[in-house]
């Protein structure tokens, strides 16, 4: 199939393919492994990456330790656990502020808080390791 | 006339005020916090002020510097937009102070519809109908969970003077409400600076429908007609519509009765919406109750479906009404012609909790299509940041018929790229092809039920042919084996995938 493919670049990250004769646009941003794609109204991010998949299907490690991250930049409201805390699914560990929104962080598991990495009213980024559980 | 506005506000909205002022001849003045310094809303605008540090508080929200900056530019006028200062009597009463034109209602019909208590003794005593609720004289934890169960669960708690979801949450429960009380109040000091919770009854699965009223200083006071806002998220508006779906003529008529009374009992000048509650579930027919939410004594976020639905600037009128003048139509000039339809499109990550997104903007093409508007406040290569509200941009589709209309709005959405952070519009063309949604049938709570399963990204993998496209994007500057030569026409740019 792919002899019948043609691609040509129209624009800045704008893409034109013709399969089988029907015309298909591709918009692409991004580099290295950060790619993003949109096609007919969708959105994928790091489309092809084999191995990586979308990294929203891929956030808890194996294993009986968890950890639990800030998913963007917030302010750390409310911390309601304490190292050796025991914690069950749903419970909510602390509450951030973010875009003048309450954003909840729950135990997806059992567990007992082994490190608690912020404090009350401090900035915290994306991705920054906030609770670890055991 | 007014000469010069200071535009307390940003984004999209501050924008679209900008574009109103270069009309009309008045200089626009844009303010900004240092995390704005080269957005959108700054570059449209004849001048710029900084107000200071990014944290709101410390910038839009900032009185003493937004006076300081209409004083400093000799402004003669401040348009508040939406959200931050637009609902703040004090700010209102400051700018008078001032001698400074409000592009807004007076401070004391702010300061009576911003209360929610008081708002209701206003449309009570103009013989509006309410939602059972109360404020608790005790606004300890103890007294909200009583006045809760006095209300009846499921109850909602509200911010006193709240508004557009924080600081609300429901009660299904009494085991947990001391805890969602808390959440609440934290919620509305912090959004509001005011801690005061309202209990009321939820009505389950009504449709929200609100009506746009304007009244001039000469004594003049009309309706535009109604708005349906029923598709939300959480009590976030997702997507706006007029006419409503449901709404009959004598519906209409009395609903748009109740809000012109309500906006003559407390005195209202300029634009203004009354927010209500339909309960269609007998039915839509002349006797289908309906019950006032609140007044919102501020242009609505959702502005444009009115304007494209009756043909009028509502910017426009509310710098001449705010400049003496008396309104441009009469309640007979005025009439609802075909279909408009509104989605809000939010930086945020559906299939993750819509969790705001944050970071930059790598690619972002809004659509160019026949019948589309869109008001926005971000252009490509712009930061989304973390201090402010993640809406991104509206897209108003405008057609003879509903359906039309949802279709128009739904290729426009389908060919509007924006790489770099995930937005809401998956989800929201998903939300517009249920059978749900085109029957007219998605009421308040859709949403948060029976279309919770919206929000999921169907797993589905990009199809196998885009392979390459990626692979040629990565290396752009290696011909493409096999391509055709490069060529640049910017018509297949605008015109999208399925141009023929």
């Amino acid at each position: 199939m792919s002899d019948s493919r043609v691609i040509s670049r129209i624009g800045d990250g704008v893409y034109r393919v013709i399969v089988d004769g029907r015309a298909h646009l591709a918009y692409v941003a991004g580099s290295g492994s950060d790619v993003w794609l949109h096609w007919n109204g969708r959105v994928f991010h790091h489309p092809f990456d084999d191995g990586r998949s979308d990294q929203r299907h891929a956030r808890r490690p194996a294993g009986g330790h968890q950890s639990l991250s800030a998913p963007m930049p917030a302010t750390v409201l409310k911390v309601h656990v304490a190292v050796g805390s025991a914690v069950h699914p749903a419970d909510t560990l602390l509450i951030l502020e973010a875009m003048k929104m309450e954003l909840p962080i729950r135990s997806t598991s059992d567990g007992v808080v082994k490190a608690v990495h912020c404090r009350e009213g401090e900035l915290v980024q994306a991705g920054a390791v906030l609770v670890e559980l055991e | 006339m007014i000469e010069r506005l200071l535009i307390a506000n940003r984004g999209e909205i501050a924008v679209r005020i900008a574009r109103a002022c270069r009309e009309l001849g008045i200089e626009s003045i844009a303010v900004y916090s240092d995390a704005d310094e080269r957005a959108a809303h700054v570059a449209v605008a004849d001048r710029a002020v900084r107000l200071g540090p990014a944290p709101a508080a410390e910038s839009y929200l900032n009185i003493d510097a937004l006076l300081d900056a209409a004083r400093t530019t000799n402004a003669d006028a401040v348009h508040p937009g939406y959200g931050f200062l637009s609902e703040n009597a004090a700010f209102a009463a400051a700018c008078r102070d001032a001698n400074l034109a409000f592009v807004g209602p007076p401070a004391g019909a702010i300061a009576r519809m911003g209360s929610k208590i008081s708002a209701r003794r206003v449309a009570e005593s103009a013989g509006v109908p309410v939602v059972p609720g109360q404020t608790p004289a005790d606004q300890s934890d103890a007294g909200i969970v009583a006045a809760l169960e006095t209300v009846g669960l499921p109850a909602l708690v509200k911010a006193s003077a709240g508004g557009g979801g924080r600081g609300m949450r429901e009660v299904r429960d009494r085991a947990g409400a001391e805890s969602i009380v808390q959440s609440a109040r934290r919620e509305a000091q912090a959004a509001f600076g005011d801690g005061t919770l309202y209990v009321e009854r939820l009505i389950d699965a009504p449709h929200h429908v609100e009506i746009q009223v304007f009244a001039d200083t000469h004594g003049t006071a009309v309706h535009l007609f109604e708005r349906e806002c029923s598709a939300q998220r959480r009590h976030q508006k997702v997507i706006e519509e007029s006419p409503s779906p449901q709404l009959t003529p004598e519906l209409r008529q009395r609903m748009t009765d109740a809000a012109i009374r309500a906006a003559r009992a407390v005195g209202y000048v300029n634009a203004g919406t009354c927010e209500f509650l339909v309960d269609f579930s007998q039915g839509a027919h002349s006797e289908t109750p309906f019950y006032f939410l609140e007044m919102n004594t501020r242009l609505q976020v959702e502005h444009p479906v009115t304007e494209q639905v009756a043909g009028v600037d509502l910017v426009r009128a509310q710098l001449l009404v705010a400049s003496g003048e008396p309104l441009p139509w009469t309640e007979q000039s005025l009439f609802q012609r075909g279909h408009a339809i509104e989605a809000r499109v939010y930086a945020e990550d559906p299939a993750q909790g819509f969790i705001p997104q944050a970071g930059r903007l790598l690619l972002y093409r809004e659509p160019r299509h026949p019948g589309v508007r869109i008001d926005s406040g971000f252009r490509e290569g712009d930061t989304v940041g973390v201090h402010y509200d993640a809406l991104l941009a509206k897209v108003i589709a405008t057609a003879e018929t509903r359906d039309l209309a949802i279709a128009r709005l739904v290729s426009a959405l389908r060919d509007f790229p924006i790489l770099g952070i995930r937005t809401n519009i998956p989800f929201v063309v998903r939300l517009l092809e249920t059978d749900a949604f085109r029957a007219g049938r998605v009421h308040t709570r859709f949403l948060d039920t029976d279309g919770a399963y919206l929000a999921a990204d169907p797993d589905v993998a990009p199809p196998d042919f885009l392979r390459d496209v990626v692979d040629a994007a990565r290396n752009e500057r290696r011909p493409v084996e096999g391509a055709a030569p490069i060529s640049w026409d910017p018509w297949q740019g605008i015109r999208g995938w399925n141009a023929r």
